[in-house]
C-alpha cells in the first residue's frame, strides 16, 4: 500500500504540474432500500468494556447528515441477543438522552464519541447486568430482529499477546522539544497466526484507532519484534504531518492493545484500506463484513489497557 | 478389400499433404529462385514488407520479411520484377531465370517522383485485401510522427489506440486493451526481446522512443503461431539497424524531454550502428523553486537508451545486437521528517541475433535475448529503512526457419525456449537493530514453444495461412510446495502446463478488390499481471503459471470483408470477433494490497468473453490521408468468488470506441495533422451509501463496475512547418506545434468519494469529486537532422 501511496504522490505532483482541475461529481444514485448496520464488540481483558451491540441503518448518498438526520440512523426497539455457548443473554436498549450527564459522557468516551457530542441521542444495546461469560476461546453468537429482519454473526476471544518494553525516544527528523516516538516489543506465538487491533487516547478523551489499526504476523510471526506504536488521530481531523504519529511530552495517555479473530481481523483490514485508499489508482474495496443479512462488525477482543505519562524532555 | 481402403487413405492422404503443402508432384516445370534483400538507398537500412512482384503475373509475388529478405520461385524463363515499398519509388529488374540468382535491391525514398510512390502504396494498399492475416496493422514510424501528440512526445502506444479494436486503459496513457482483452495479455517485442512494462511515468509515456524505431506490427487476433504466449496481441517493433552509409545525427527539443540520435558506419556498406537516447527534464527545471521547501531534493525524470550494432559477413550471414535501457528515477525528500524514498523502476533487453541463409530458399535466425524488469523502493525515516523490489528476468533462445518452397508456399517453424525468473515482492525492514523480512523466494518456470506455419494458395482464389503451436510451461525448483510441503530441488519439476494451440486464417478472393477473410486462434499465457488498480502499475508484479495458478486460455474467431475502392485509394474493412477466455485472474472485492502476501495466494479465477464488430475506412494517398475507426463491443468477466459469479462488464468494456485521424498537406511548408476521439464513459463501481462504524462514515458499493463516468471525447490538433523542404544542406529542421484537448473537455480520469465532518454544526457531508487531469495542452517540438551526406 506503501507504494501505492507513493504512486499518488507522483500523480498528485504531475497533476499539479499538469494543471489539472476538480470538480464536484453527483453520480447517478441507485434506489435501494436501506441495509441494516451492526456495530458490536464483546471483550475479555484488564479493561474491558460491558458487551454492547449499535443497531443503525445504512445512509443513502446524500449530501450532509446533520445531527437530527444522524439520530434517526440508530435503529430502536430491535432485539438483540447473544449466545455464549452456554446460554443466550437478551441485551437490554439503553437511550443514551435518559442517562445521568456523568454517566452518558462517560458512556460515549467507551464509544469512542467526543464527550461534548452528547447531544446526540443513541441508543445501544447492552450486556447491562454482565451475564455473558467472557473468556478467552469462546464463540459468541448475536442475532439480531431488527425492522422485519434478522442478522447473525459470530465472534470469538482469541489469547492475549501483550506488548512490553516501552520506550520513549526523540522523533526522527528536526528535534522537537514537545513531542516523542513510542517504540513497544511484542513476543509473537509461533505456529499460529495472530491478529491484533490496537487504539490510542488521551487521559479524558475516546480512546481510537490509527488510520491502519489492525496487523497480522505475517512479518514477525514467531518473533520477538520492536515497532513504532503510532499515536491516532481522527481520520476527518486536520492532518499534521510534523506531529503525524507522534505523542505529546507530558500527557497522560491510554494504549488498547487487542487480539483479534480472522474475520473480525477482515473487517477492520478491509475497512482501513478502503478508508485510507483513493485517487488515480485505487479501485474500491468492499470491506469484509462478518454480518450475515447487514452490515459492520461483531467483533471479539481480548484486551489489556496501558496508561503512561509521556515522560518530558 | 481393406488392401484397397489402405490405398484409397493413403492417396486421399497424399492429395491432402500435396494440397496443403500448395507442392503439386505434376508440375514437372524447372523452378528458379531469385532472393535478396530489399534495403533504403540512403541509410542501407533493410526494408520490412516490401512487396517483390512479377509484372506479368501479380499473384506471383513476395514480401520482405522482418530482416528484409524476400524469396521467389519461378518456372524458368524472362521476367520483368517490381519492388515497391511505402515512400520510395519503384524499381524494375529484367531477369531471365536460368538458374537460382541473388539479387539485392535498394530503394530510393520517393519524394519526387510522386506517381512511382504512388503505385508503391497501391501494392501495400492491396494486402489489405489480398492478406490472409486479419487484425494486423503496420505502422512505419514515419506516418505516426506526422500525428498531434500530447506535450509534442510522439508515441507509438497511443497511435496504436486510435485503430479499431484497440483502447487505452486511460486518459493520456500508453496502456492499451486488445479486443476485451487484459493489460497482461498483449505480447510487447523489442527486436524480439519482451517488454515487461512499456510504460514511463506511471503509463503517460511509453518505452518507445520514436527516433529509435523503425516499424511497428500489431496483430490484434489470430496471431500466426510463430507468436505465443499471450492470449490476445502482438505488439512487434523493429529497432532501426544504422544508416551504413554516412552518418546521421537527429534529435527534438521538446517541453518534456529531448531527443538524440547518432547512426553512422562502422565499416560502410558492411556494418552500422545507431544509439539513440532520450531524457525528461520538466522536473528539473523546477529545482530551484523546490530549494529551502520541505521538498528539496524531490525529483522525478526518466530515460531511455537505444542502441542497435550490425555487421554482414557476406550475403548470408548477418549479425545484430541490439540492447534497450531505461528507468524511471522517482526521488522523494523530506528534510524537516528526515524522510525520504526512492522509486526507480526499468527495463533492460538485450539482444543477439545471427541471420543465415541456407540458401536462396532457407532463412534461418538464431536470438539470443536478454531481458530484465526491475522496480525497487528503498525508504525510511530516521533509523527506520524500508526495502522492496520485484521483477522478472528471461533467458531465451530462439531458432526461426522461414523456407520458401516455391511460389506458393512460406513455411515457418521453429523453437522458442526461455527460462524465467520471477521475484516476487520482496520487502525487508530494518529499524535500529531489529530486522524482519518477507520470506518469498524467487520462481522459476521453463517456457517452450514449438511452431509450424504455412502460408499457402490452395486454389487461385483462397490463400491460407495455417500452423500449430505446442507450447509447454514448467515451474521448477528451488521451492517449497504451498499445497503439501514438499521441497523441490534446482530444476526439479514443480508443475508442467502444456498447450495445442493451433491457428488457421484463410481469404476467398470475391473480386480483385473484394475478399472475405476469416480466422481462429487458440492461445494460451502462462504469465500473469493482475491489476487492483484503474490501471497497471510499476509495481505490479508478473506471476507465473503454478501449482496454484493455472494458465490463461483463450479462443478468439474472427470473420471480415475487406474492400478497396477507387483504384486501392481507399481501403475498408469490416471485421467482427468473438473470444472466449478461461482462467482468467483478478482479484476478489475485498482484496487488501499488502506486501506481507504473495499476490497468488489473493488470486480468484473465472472467465470471460469479449465480442464486438470494427469499421474502418482508410486513405493513403493524397493531400488529405487518415482514417475512420469504430468499434462496438462488449467485454464481460464472470467470478464464482466476485458477486456469486454473475456476468459483469470488465474495466476496459467500451461498447462505442471512434478514432478519426487526418493528415492534410497545405503546402510543401506545412503539414497539418488533427485527431478526433470519442469513448463511452469508463466504468466504475459506484458507491451505495454510507454506514456509521467506528464513529465514522464508511463506504459501501452498489455491483461490480455498474456505473460509467462521461463520454470521453477530445480532439487533438497538429501543424508541422519544414522552413526549407527542399534544402541539400547537411543541416535540416521542422517544427511542430501541437494542441491537445482543443475545446478543453473536461473528461473525468477518476472519482472519488469522501466525507467532510463539521464539529461545529454536527453535520457531515459526503462529497463526490471528479478530477480531470489534461486541459488544453499546447506544445512547442523542435526537429532537426544532419547528414554527413
Amino acid at each position: 500500500m506503501i507504494i501505492k501511496q507513493c504512486c499518488f504522490v507522483l500523480i498528485l505532483g504531475l497533476t499539479l504540474l499538469m494543471s489539472g482541475c476538480e470538480e464536484p461529481f453527483v453520480p447517478e444514485t441507485e434506489v435501494s432500500a436501506q441495509e441494516i448496520v451492526v456495530e458490536g464488540y464483546i471483550e475479555a481483558g484488564p479493561g474491558a468494556n460491558p458487551t454492547y451491540v449499535i443497531i443503525s441503518k445504512s445512509i443513502p448518498f446524500i449530501s450532509t447528515v446533520n445531527a437530527d438526520k444522524f439520530a434517526e440512523l440508530f435503529i430502536k426497539g430491535a432485539s438483540v441477543s447473544v449466545n455464549d455457548g452456554n446460554k443466550d443473554v437478551q441485551l437490554s436498549e439503553l437511550c443514551l438522552s435518559n442517562l445521568p450527564d456523568n454517566i452518558k459522557a462517560e458512556v460515549y468516551r467507551t464509544l469512542g464519541f467526543e464527550p461534548d457530542s452528547s447531544a446526540i441521542d443513541i441508543c445501544i444495546y447492552v450486556d447491562i447486568l454482565d451475564q455473558l461469560k467472557r473468556e478467552v476461546g469462546r464463540t459468541y453468537k448475536l442475532t439480531v430482529m431488527a425492522e422485519g429482519k434478522q442478522l447473525s454473526a459470530l465472534t470469538t476471544i482469541p489469547p492475549y499477546v501483550g506488548l512490553f518494553d516501552f520506550k520513549w525516544s526523540e522523533p526522527p527528523g528536526e528535534p522537537s522539544d514537545s513531542l516523542a516516538e513510542l517504540n513497544v516489543k511484542i513476543s509473537d506465538p509461533a505456529g499460529v497466526t495472530n491478529y491484533y487491533r490496537y487504539l490510542t487516547g488521551s487521559a479524558g478523551g475516546p480512546l481510537i484507532p490509527p488510520f491502519t489499526s489492525v496487523t497480522d504476523d505475517a512479518i514477525f510471526d514467531g518473533k520477538e519484534f520492536e515497532f513504532p506504536l503510532q499515536r491516532a488521530e481522527r481520520r476527518d481531523g486536520d492532518f499534521d504531518p510534523e506531529s503525524f504519529g507522534l505523542f505529546t511530552r507530558g500527557d497522560s495517555i491510554i494504549i488498547k492493545w487487542t487480539c483479534i479473530d480472522k474475520s473480525h481481523f477482515d473487517f477492520w483490514n478491509t475497512r482501513d484500506f478502503s478508508a485510507n485508499s483513493g485517487g488515480p489508482f485505487s479501485s474500491y474495496t468492499r470491506i469484509a463484513s462478518n454480518i450475515k443479512g447487514g452490515l459492520g462488525v461483531w467483533g471479539g477482543y481480548s484486551v489489556d489497557t496501558y496508561r503512561m505519562r509521556v515522560p518530558p524532555k | 478389400m481393406r488392401l484397397a481402403l489402405g490405398r484409397v487413405a493413403k492417396k486421399t492422404l497424399i492429395n491432402l499433404v500435396l494440397l496443403l503443402t500448395g507442392i503439386s508432384g505434376l508440375n514437372a516445370q524447372v523452378k528458379y529462385t531469385v532472393s535478396g534483400y530489399v534495403r533504403d538507398a540512403a541509410s542501407g537500412e533493410t526494408l520490412i514488407g516490401a512487396n517483390v512482384i512479377n509484372t506479368g503475373n501479380a499473384a506471383q509475388g513476395a514480401t520482405t520479411n522482418t530482416y528484409g529478405f524476400y524469396s521467389l520461385t519461378l518456372e524458368a524463363g524472362t521476367y520483368r520484377l517490381v519492388y515497391s515499398y511505402l515512400g520510395y519509388k519503384d524499381k524494375y529488374l529484367d531477369l531471365t531465370l536460368t538458374s537460382n540468382y541473388t539479387q539485392n535491391i535498394t530503394l530510393d525514398e520517393g519524394v519526387v517522383i510522386e506517381e512511382v510512390v504512388i503505385s508503391a502504396e497501391r501494392d501495400k494498399q492491396k494486402l489489405n485485401v489480398e492478406g490472409t492475416q486479419m487484425g494486423t496493422v503496420e505502422l512505419p514510424v514515419e506516418n505516426i510522427k506526422k500525428l498531434p501528440a500530447i506535450f509534442g512526445e510522439v508515441d507509438v502506444l497511443k497511435t496504436i489506440q486510435l485503430l479499431p479494436g484497440v483502447l487505452s486503459s486511460g486518459e493520456g496513457n500508453a496502456g492499451f486493451y486488445v479486443r476485451g482483452g487484459g493489460p497482461d495479455q498483449n505480447l510487447v517485442l523489442l527486436d524480439e526481446a519482451v517488454v515487461y512494462n512499456a510504460g514511463h511515468m506511471l503509463g503517460f509515456f511509453s518505452v518507445f522512443n520514436s527516433d529509435a524505431i523503425k516499424n511497428t506490427i500489431l496483430i490484434k487476433g489470430n496471431m500466426p503461431a510463430n507468436y505465443g504466449g499471450r492470449l490476445s496481441s502482438v505488439l512487434d517493433i523493429q529497432m532501426k539497424e544504422g544508416n551504413n552509409k554516412h552518418f546521421e545525427v537527429e534529435g527534438g527539443i521538446g517541453l518534456v524531454s529531448s531527443r538524440l540520435t547518432v547512426q553512422g558506419p562502422i565499416v560502410k556498406d558492411k556494418s552500422s550502428f545507431i544509439i539513440s537516447g532520450r531524457r525528461t527534464y520538466v522536473v528539473d527545471l523546477v529545482q530551484p523553486a523546490l530549494k529551502g521547501t520541505n521538498f528539496e531534493g524531490t525529483n522525478y525524470y526518466f530515460y531511455d537508451l537505444n542502441t542497435k550494432w550490425n555487421y554482414t559477413f557476406s550475403d548470408r550471414n548477418r549479425l545484430y545486437f541490439s540492447g534497450y535501457f531505461g528507468n524511471d528515477v522517482f526521488k522523494f525528500r523530506q528534510p524537516g521528517r528526515d524522510f525520504a524514498f526512492d522509486l526507480p523502476y526499468g527495463n533492460k533487453t538485450a539482444t543477439l541475433r545471427w541471420n543465415h541463409l541456407f540458401n536462396d530458399k532457407m532463412f534461418m535466425n538464431v536470438s539470443a535475448v536478454y531481458n530484465d524488469y526491475r522496480f525497487r523502493f528503498n525508504g525510511g525515516q530516521d533509523d527506520f529503512v524500508f526495502k522492496l523490489h520485484s521483477g522478472i528476468r528471461d533467458w531465451n533462445l530462439k531458432i526461426d526457419f522461414e523456407n520458401y518452397p516455391g511460389n506458393r508456399n512460406v513455411l515457418k517453424y521453429g523453437v522458442n525456449y526461455t527460462f524465467h525468473t520471477l521475484t516476487p515482492n520482496t520487502a525487508s525492514a530494518t529499524n535500529g537493530e531489529v530486522n524482519f523480512a518477507t520470506n518469498f523466494k524467487e520462481k522459476y518456470a521453463n517456457e517452450i514453444g514449438l511452431y509450424f506455419t504455412d502460408e499457402f494458395k490452395a486454389t487461385k482464389d483462397l490463400s491460407v495461412n495455417a500452423g500449430i503451436r505446442l507450447s509447454g510451461f514448467q515451474q521448477v525448483g528451488p521451492y517449497t510446495s504451498k499445497l503439501t510441503g514438499q521441497e523441490f530441488g534446482t530444476f526439479e519439476s514443480v508443475k508442467f502446463y502444456s498447450g495445442i494451440e493451433p491457428r488457421l486464417s484463410i481469404n476467398l478472393r470475391l473480386a480483385s478488390d473484394l475478399s472475405f477473410k476469416s480466422g481462429m486462434a487458440i492461445t494460451t499465457q502462462y504469465l500473469h499481471l493482475v491489476s487492483n488498480s484503474s490501471s497497471t502499475l510499476p509495481a505490479d508484479i508478473w506471476v507465473p503459471s503454478t501449482e496454484v495458478v493455472k494458465p490463461q486460455r483463450g479462443i478468439q474467431y474472427a470473420a471480415g470483408i475487406f474492400k478497396n475502392w477507387n483504384n486501392d485509394e481507399i481501403e475498408t474493412s469490416f471485421e467482427v470477433y468473438y473470444k472466449d477466455l478461461r482462467n482468467q485472474i483478478d482479484y476478489a472485492d475485498n482484496y487488501v494490497n499488502d506486501i506481507s502476501k504473495e499476490v497468488e495466494d489473493e488470486f480468484v479465477f473465472g472467465k470471460g468473453k469479449a465480442y464486438g464488430a470494427e469499421f474502418f475506412v482508410k486513405k493513403s494517398r493524397g493531400r488529405l490521408n487518415g482514417w475512420i475507426g469504430y468499434t462496438l463491443s462488449r467485454t464481460l468477466r464472470s467470478f464464482s468468488d466476485i458477486e456469486g459469479g454473475r456476468w459483469y462488464p470488465a474495466v476496459y468494456d467500451r461498447p462505442h470506441d471512434l478514432s478519426v485521424v487526418a493528415n492534410y498537406k497545405i503546402s510543401k511548408k506545412w503539414d497539418l495533422g488533427a485527431i478526433f476521439i470519442y469513448g463511452t464513459g469508463k466504468l466504475y463501481t459506484p458507491v451505495r451509501g454510507f454506514f456509521f462504524v467506528d464513529q465514522n462514515l464508511n463506504l459501501f458499493y452498489g455491483p461490480r463496475n455498474s456505473a460509467r463516468l462521461d463520454p470521453y471525447h477530445r480532439l487533438d490538433l497538429s501543424a508541422t512547418y519544414t522552413p526549407k523542404p527542399y534544402s541539400k544542406k547537411k543541416y535540416s529542421g521542422s517544427w511542430t506545434f501541437s494542441l491537445y484537448n482543443t475545446y478543453n473537455r473536461k473528461n473525468p480520469f477518476f472519482v472519488n468519494f469522501d466525507t467532510e465532518t463539521d464539529f461545529q454544526t454536527g453535520s457531515t457531508t459526503i462529497k463526490g469529486s471528479k478530477i480531470t487531469i489534461f486541459p488544453i495542452i499546447p506544445s512547442i517540438t523542435y526537429n532537426f537532422k544532419w547528414n554527413q551526406k
